[in-house]
């Protein structure tokens, strides 16, 4: 895969058409959001529909905005060592950002 | 290794025409939701962590630049969205004869509007 820009060109697409309908729901939620306590905003992840959705737009989410951000970095950046770097950096912030999402649901619902 | 090649696509160079606009604009977005999306993964974390770490991002929520960031994402996710399905249609070569590409951005530029502040006054 490291290579394969088809693949990601593709992947990049299917990401797409999950996250249409995902980002719909998850926006629509966010307009009740704003009247939520915390006790609410626990519920509302302690469900496992809820928690499902969210755990699925924020892995769609994120392997879409890694991609994304590649091909920008390819695009713009000229240098190779800086295109290196920045790669890595979309990397770990992506890896990173995936293990607070999938602890904090693990928490809300395995451990509640 | 290529170090001197030329770079895509040549903001500098193109005419600032609606298509190479409406690109530039999904890049810059994607960049910004991108950063966003790292935002919802810490604000779910303040919940699972309890309500004294929650308690950050209901201070936080209630200031006047949060909500700006917030009326931002809105505006840029909805043509995040939009411009992006547009993309997917025209994946399948789908709407790209020029007529229709011109008024398929008008109508993001429509249904982002509508759907921000729909979002915003509901």
């Amino acid at each position: 895969m490291k290579n394969n820009y088809t693949s990601k060109w593709v992947l990049q697409r299917i990401t797409a058409i999950f996250l249409v309908p995902l980002t719909f729901w998850f926006v629509y939620q966010c307009v009740s959001f704003q009247e939520f306590q915390f006790q609410q905003m626990k519920s509302f992840f302690e469900s496992y529909v809820n928690s499902f959705l969210f755990l699925s737009m924020m892995i769609t989410m994120l392997v879409h905005a890694k991609l994304g951000c590649e091909t920008i970095v390819i695009d713009y950046v000229n240098s190779l060592n800086l295109q290196k770097i920045l790669k890595s950096l979309i990397n770990i912030t992506t890896i990173l950002t995936l293990f607070l999402v999938v602890g904090a649901i693990f928490k809300l619902n395995i451990m509640q | 290794m290529i170090t001197n090649r030329p770079l895509s696509p040549h903001l500098s160079i193109h005419k600032k025409i609606l298509t190479s606009v409406f690109s530039i604009f999904h890049r810059i977005t994607g960049i910004g939701l991108s950063v966003g999306s790292v935002l919802i993964a810490i604000w779910v974390s303040l919940i699972a962590l309890g309500p004294k770490f929650f308690f950050i991002f209901e201070l936080l929520a209630s200031s006047l630049i949060f909500k700006s960031i917030l009326f931002l994402w809105t505006l840029g996710i909805f043509y995040h969205l939009f411009n992006g399905t547009r993309y997917l249609l025209w994946t399948y070569g789908l709407g790209m004869d020029l007529k229709t590409v011109y008024n398929s951005g008008y109508l993001i530029l429509f249904l982002t509007l509508v759907a921000t502040f729909f979002i915003w006054l509901i």
